[in-house]
């Protein structure tokens, strides 16, 4: 009857969580305040740990991050992405500089950096996923980036989920229509050589749908004054003017400085060197 | 030349009428939207390429990492086809904003030294391909696109052990052992990205997609021989820009690996000189990009009427609009 879903970790469930996390769904703190404040939330975080050297202080804000993931309500397939990227990271280096001679003070000299380097990450996941795409380009075009860019992060988020979507069905579509190879080979190489084609041959059919759609979209988006509105000061005006910082940002921002000052001032009571 | 000199596919009934012939009333220079079209194709497909290779698991022998790095191929194709300059523009964001933002691993500065990079080898490796059904200039401008690409960073990273800004000293790793691993990753990577991945489908798919995927955007294939639109300029002034922005991607990767372990490194490296010392070095990147930026400008306004002069074989409307176009627009 109802087919139970043991493979947590399929294509599709990936596809889902990758809308979910383009689009924001899952709410949280950050989503409901005005994405320039995020943006410079963001720059406090991702700057402040790079000016010490000081493990207290590190630590201080890799709970900081913690605490934000948290408050952002980061998606499971992001957050394991970045779990096991960290701790592969750490195993790779600690195995090489053990290749190489090294010992366990190794791995605290690898501490400072894993903390500084999850730190950032933490509090770029916790921003850019609570951010959707509207609002990012919003942001970025009212902190007067080029809009190329702030046209191409809102793009590429919305089309992202539907050529994923797409790929796979051509993916499959190809698959089923081919014989599988008639032995396996050595390792299977037959197999993954096979896999390998279909998946680059499945490039063409999508190059020639995504021209497609590509115009259409700028058709449409040039009919409307795409270039000539986003350069138009009085457009751009109407364009941005629901971005408006409230109390929330004030807080959120003043908690998260305080937060920051905080982690600096317990690190210089109690310093913690390697 | 006219445009009867390819064959018009007829699989597509909303072609429309096709635009940017070169005799005299057309022009070889792209309008504003074409422009737009090629950095948004070129960014979603370069985007869902790398979308695709994270789902692939990385093989790494030790320090040495032996996975597809990049699907250089799609970038290629869209350069061939279309502008190396807009397609180079585009690629290197799609994988920024495709992976790197939506996967949360964002990382700053490396970011731009990354864009820099990948722009510089798109746009090079792309111009290399005048003619999109000559399979020769195909490969060479796949495994060109490769090599600048990872030299630069390679070269990055070489760079960081011979200063020892980075944490070489609990890594017993002489440099001449980095070299060696270095060496040794690029030629993994020119074997695995340059040609499993970039020459071979690329010798297949650049002069399949030749005069077909064209007319879906509203453009006209390209001939050879007529000039390329948006292809880097074969000048001094190019190579010296090039040079800059080489320079400008060395910075930002410095800086970064500065910033992490300058302490380490020399205790009174940063008491001595203070933070401004970090301020300096920004500033002379800015600098930098800035001189680099302008001298392109300036190495492409030189070039152009020599390639308009050209393409216009004596006819009187020679098109003056091209500079101030690309200026707009960007």
């Amino acid at each position: 009857m109802a087919r139970k879903t043991h493979d947590v970790l399929s294509v599709e469930w990936v596809r889902l969580e990758l809308l979910r996390t383009a689009y924001s769904t899952r709410g949280g703190l950050f989503s409901r305040m005005d994405p320039r404040m995020v943006l410079a939330w963001y720059v406090l975080l991702a700057l402040a740990p790079w000016f010490t050297h000081n493990l207290t202080v590190l630590i201080g804000m890799f709970l900081l991050g913690v605490i934000s993931v948290a408050l952002a309500r980061v998606g499971p397939l992001v957050l394991g992405l970045f779990v096991f990227g960290v701790g592969a990271d750490v195993i790779g280096l600690f195995v090489a500089s053990f290749l190489f001679g090294g010992d366990l003070t190794t791995l605290i000299a690898l501490a400072e950096l894993n903390l500084k380097l999850g730190a950032v990450s933490m509090a770029s996941m916790a921003a850019f996923v609570s951010l959707d795409p509207e609002k990012l380009s919003d942001a970025l075009l009212s902190l007067r980036a080029p809009e190329l860019l702030a046209f191409g992060v809102s793009y590429g988020y919305r089309m992202l989920p539907i050529l994923v979507d797409e790929y796979v069905t051509v993916f499959e579509g190809q698959r089923l229509r081919h014989a599988p190879p008639p032995t396996r080979g050595l390792l299977g190489w037959r197999v993954i050589l096979t896999w390998c084609v279909l998946a680059v041959t499945a490039f063409y059919p999508i190059m020639l749908n995504t021209a497609k759609n590509v115009r259409t979209t700028v058709e449409a988006l040039e009919t409307r004054g795409f270039t000539y509105g986003t350069n138009n000061p009085a457009g751009r005006a109407l364009r941005l003017a629901y971005l408006k910082v409230t109390a929330l940002d004030v807080a959120v921002l003043a908690a998260s400085a305080l937060a920051v000052v905080g982690a600096y001032w317990l690190g210089a009571q109690f310093p913690l060197h390697r | 030349m006219s445009t009867q000199s390819t064959q018009r596919p007829a699989e597509d009934a909303r072609r429309g009428t096709l635009r940017g012939a070169v005799d005299g009333m057309r022009r070889t220079e792209l309008s504003t939207s074409q422009k737009l079209m090629i950095f948004v194709l070129s960014m979603s497909l370069f985007g869902l390429s790398n979308i695709i290779l994270e789902i692939i698991p990385d093989v790494s022998l030790g320090p040495i990492d032996i996975s597809v790095s990049n699907m250089i191929f799609v970038p290629l194709a869209m350069a061939a086809l279309f502008s190396p300059f807009w397609a180079a523009l585009g690629a290197p964001l799609g994988e920024i904003v495709f992976t790197d933002l939506l996967m949360g691993d964002f990382s700053g500065l490396a970011e731009v030294e990354g864009y820099l990079q990948m722009f510089l080898a798109i746009y090079i490796g792309g111009s290399l391909v005048r003619n999109p059904r000559n399979r020769i200039q195909i490969i060479l401008g796949a495994i060109a696109i490769i090599l600048i690409d990872k030299v630069l960073s390679a070269v990055v990273d070489l760079g960081k052990v011979w200063v020892g800004v980075e944490d070489a000293e609990y890594v017993e790793g002489l440099p001449e052992s980095m070299l060696a691993i270095e060496v040794i990753g690029l030629g993994a990577d020119v074997l695995m990205s340059g040609i499993l991945l970039g020459a071979i489908p690329a010798i297949w798919l650049i002069p399949a997609l030749h005069g077909k995927i064209e007319p879906l955007m509203g453009m006209r294939p390209r001939v050879p021989g007529e000039p390329i639109p948006d292809s880097a300029p074969r000048t001094p002034l190019f190579v010296g820009v090039v040079l800059l922005l080489s320079v400008a991607s060395f910075g930002f990767a410095f800086l970064e690996a500065f910033d992490l372990s300058a302490g380490s490194f020399e205790p009174d490296f940063i008491d001595r000189f203070g933070n401004g010392f970090l301020l300096l070095a920004v500033a002379a990147i800015a600098v930098v990009m800035i001189v680099a930026i302008i001298l392109f400008r300036f190495s492409r306004t030189a070039v152009d009427p020599a390639a308009d002069g050209t393409a216009d074989h004596g006819t009187a409307a020679a098109p003056t609009a091209t500079d101030t176009d690309v200026d707009t627009s960007r």
